[in-house]
């Protein structure tokens, strides 16, 4: 019935899309937001040079987090190039924003043994500042936020100070301790990919790949600092991960991992609530051989279960398709990326889930594109060497140089509209969202506060875009930004239902889901054109449930766990 | 009727006709017939040793070898298929179908394979489709090795060498007796050209296709549609994710 009922609905839309005008939606500000800072792949100096060039462009990333508590997110962005800076963007609230990474002191992120790779916010000491984690193809670094605008460099007393070629990470309180805990996602193994002493850190084939750099696990003391409870906790992977995301797929009060990797099998990991997780792949989502590259979680349909979206490589040359992993509630997943227009989006990268137009159901915007360089293409290169008989793939030196050749480039990005839960159309370019340049990250945040979500996308060697979201005002919309008492104070994990026109949808706090950027920690919910909220239902970490009722749209509120109110938020110096 | 049945059915007729060619079974027959037995009791592994006997003993033979594949479908088991023709070969290297055969092994393969793998897979079996012309130049040989050539992605530019063995099919089959099986060619060649960009030459050859087997419903199809919608149906029928009929009854069926 759900192919039937997509077809007709379907047909619903192409005969309404036919009869109205919409203006663009999206104004790209990249330019007077003063945020154009080009990103820069890393290029190495090694005997592999020209081989990994192709391989690592890789590294534009971007995190969003209100770090000064001024009611107004703001952005860290990620430069690669040996001596690129990093950038923390503090949002001056008229959409233009001030590069002030050096005086906060977390500029410096590359280096001749570290190149940027992706960010992280999150609060591990629970002292209401957002703490900044800056990945890196080398070692890691963590920032404390010291709450006047300036960060200090704690990796190495955090214990985090290791060599990981980490490429992605969330954060998320697995033991519901009240503490965030780091998953931390790794490319390559812990080599040192600067100065390799070994030519076979390569994959070692393109479908089942077991020399990656697998998954880290490391658990909040409480103190500062934090442990490795990778094996502990039954999350041993040795994959080419990708990207990370974290929900709770079963409702049960704890969150579940799904881990996308390159080269091979994504993974789907169960927490039992007793500090350890089942590797629960095979029941899950089967065993798959394709190239994943992003996690993020939204209920889309708005059955009351969270769902997965992972892009993979679609093109002439190999026809993978993304996943949209529906929920069944039981632990279970089924792809309906083609039934739902989904599953083409080229040489994917982010996709994240977000309601652009506040009509209450959660589209998707996904970035593309691997290497958008000459005219002449790598792909018969690439075959040559997949076809040659015997041969080593993890030997670097077996692979083809790219050159001055492209490879999947020049992708337009995707906008999926959803269409009330049914059916996706793809509409980027009537919204002026379908660049052609090499997308890897989108961070998701009303950076104007005026209930409209604005989109900030990463580009690998390239500048990025900025762009504010203008569509009509006239749909209604919430949001909550929450604080954890018992829980963590960035209440990451915490689950919010909230029911309007009979109508209950389901959101969550994450850190970190999505490829290569992090949204805005607040819960968004667009309304449609219904003007009362009917309630709202917070299930906290800790395990805590608060109910609101009556509450007014078009507002931002601030709940605290374990407070009756929720308070209207207004940001501090918002210049309209 | 399912697949499974119509096959079950069709080789159950098959088998019984064997006997029908008035000619005493030999031991390949009878290994065959009991391996036909076995499929009908989805008894696959007694199913493969009993066609692998009888291929054993007579290696070129078609037939086995389409019915051998078959089963390795239905039982899933694509490498043994694989090692067995490997050392068929071997053992018998001027029989041409046994290479044929080997190659449609690891087209038959390709759907449960990651995107990479069909690759690889797909390139083996035209090597071995080669070593099957140079054998024995034959209609399904270079119909084969020419419909597989049109899978592959235009960046490869193996369309070009397709359109020509399928040429090379079309003329054979204009200088033998017309078979059901020949309307295939028209198909397959007018698709060619359509990669090609030759859609007029396309829609000539199906339109020819058509006269000369009328009521085909590739053929209406592709002729009833234009532009995007043709490009959709074209794209769909080479899709390398969908399994590809390598059933090969028709050559003795028709």
């Amino acid at each position: 019935m759900r192919i039937s009922v997509a077809v007709f609905c379907a047909g619903l839309v192409m005969a309404a899309s036919g009869s109205d005008a919409v203006d663009r939606g999206f104004e790209d500000v990249t330019q007077t937001a003063g945020i154009a800072h080009k990103h820069t792949n890393r290029s190495f100096k090694n005997a592999y040079a020209a081989i990994m060039e192709g391989y690592t462009a890789l590294g534009a990333a971007a995190a969003v987090a209100d770090f000064n508590g001024d009611g107004l997110d703001d952005l860290f962005v990620t430069d690669s190039q040996e001596s690129g800076k990093n950038r923390l963007y503090r949002n001056n609230g008229d959409f233009t924003f001030s590069d002030v990474a050096e005086r906060a002191g977390v500029a410096n992120g590359n280096d001749a043994e570290n190149a940027s790779s992706d960010a992280l916010w999150f609060d591990y000491d629970n002292d209401g500042h957002p703490d900044l984690l800056v990945l890196r193809f080398g070692h890691n670094q963590l920032f404390h936020n010291l709450g006047n605008g300036a960060f200090r460099d704690v990796t190495r007393r955090a214990g985090l100070d290791r060599s990981m070629n980490a490429i992605a990470a969330v954060a998320f309180d697995y033991d519901r301790d009240g503490w965030l805990d780091l998953f931390i996602g790794s490319y390559f193994q812990p080599v040192n990919l600067f100065r390799p002493a070994t030519p076979r850190f390569f994959p070692e084939n393109f479908e089942t790949a077991n020399n990656g750099g697998g998954v880290t696990l490391f658990h909040n003391s409480g103190n500062g600092s934090f442990t490795d409870a990778t094996e502990k906790a039954g999350l041993k992977t040795s994959g080419w991960t990708l990207d990370l995301g974290h929900a709770d797929a079963d409702n049960d009060g704890d969150d579940d991992l799904y881990v996308a990797c390159d080269f091979g099998t994504d993974r789907f990991f169960v927490n039992n609530g007793d500090g350890t997780f089942s590797d629960m792949t095979e029941k899950a989502i089967g065993i798959d051989t394709k190239k994943g590259m992003n996690v993020d979680w939204g209920d889309y349909d708005g059955d009351g279960f969270l769902d997965v979206y992972v892009t993979n490589i679609t093109d002439d040359y190999m026809r993978e398709g993304n996943f949209l992993w529906h929920n069944n509630g039981n632990l279970s997943f089924s792809d309906v990326s083609r039934e739902t227009g989904t599953y083409d989006s080229g040489w994917g990268w982010a996709g994240k889930f977000l309601d652009y137009d506040n009509d209450g159901w959660l589209d998707l915007y996904v970035v593309n594109g691997w290497v958008s360089a000459g005219k002449e293409n790598y792909v018969p290169d690439i075959f040559e060497m997949i076809v040659r008989p015997g041969v080593d793939l993890a030997d670097a030196r077996n692979w083809p140089p790219m050159g001055n050749k492209s490879l999947s480039g020049y992708q337009k990005k995707k906008l999926f509209h959803n269409e009330q839960g049914q059916i996706f159309t793809e509409q980027a370019a009537r919204h002026g969202l379908d660049s052609v340049r090499d997308g890897r990250g989108i961070a998701v945040a009303d950076f104007d506060n005026d209930g409209r979500l604005d989109l900030f996308v990463t580009n690998a060697n390239s500048e990025p875009f900025l762009y504010r979201n203008t569509l009509p005002a006239g749909s209604h919309w919430v949001e909550f930004l929450l604080q954890g008492a018992k829980s963590n104070r960035e209440a990451v994990g915490a689950q919010v239902r909230l029911t309007a026109a009979g109508r209950t949808r389901l959101s969550f706090v994450n850190a970190g889901n999505g490829f290569a950027s992090q949204s805005t920690r607040r819960v968004h919910f667009g309304l449609g054109s219904g003007k009362t909220i009917e309630s709202v239902e917070i299930r906290w970490p800790s395990g805590a449930r608060q109910l609101f009722r009556q509450l007014q749209p078009d507002r931002i509120y601030r709940i605290a766990e374990g407070s009756a109110a929720a308070r209207h938020f207004t940001a501090k110096g918002v210049k309209k | 009727m399912s697949r499974l049945n119509a096959f079950l059915l069709l080789i159950l007729f098959t088998a019984s006709s064997g006997t029908a060619r008035g000619v005493e079974p030999t031991a390949a027959d009878n290994h065959y017939r009991e391996a036909i037995k076995a499929v009908s009791a989805k008894d696959y592994t007694t199913a493969l040793t009993e066609f692998e006997l009888a291929l054993d003993i007579d290696p070129d033979n078609l037939r086995f070898a389409s019915d051998y594949r078959q089963a390795v479908i239905l039982a899933k088991q694509y490498d043994r298929c694989l090692g067995f023709f490997e050392k068929l070969v071997t053992a018998a290297p001027a029989a041409s179908n046994a290479y044929l055969n080997y190659g449609f092994a690891y087209v038959d393969k390709i759907p449960d394979a990651g995107a990479i793998t069909q690759v690889i897979l797909a390139n083996k079996s035209l090597s071995l489709f080669s070593r099957s012309i140079e054998l024995k130049p034959s209609w399904i040989a270079y119909y084969t090795r020419g419909n597989s050539s049109l899978f592959w992605p235009k960046i490869f530019g193996r369309t070009p060498l397709g359109v020509a063995d399928l040429e090379e099919a079309m003329k054979l089959q204009k200088t033998e007796n017309k078979r059901g099986f020949h309307v295939r060619a028209y198909i397959a060649l007018g698709d060619g050209y359509w990669k090609m960009g030759e859609l007029d030459k396309a829609r000539t050859l199906w339109r020819e296709g058509l006269a000369q087997f009328p009521g085909t419903s590739p053929l209406v199809e592709r002729l009833a549609v234009e532009g995007d919608p043709l490009k959709a149906l074209i794209d769909g029928m080479y899709d390398p994710n969908k399994r590809v009929d390598t059933n090969l009854h028709e050559l003795w069926t028709d």
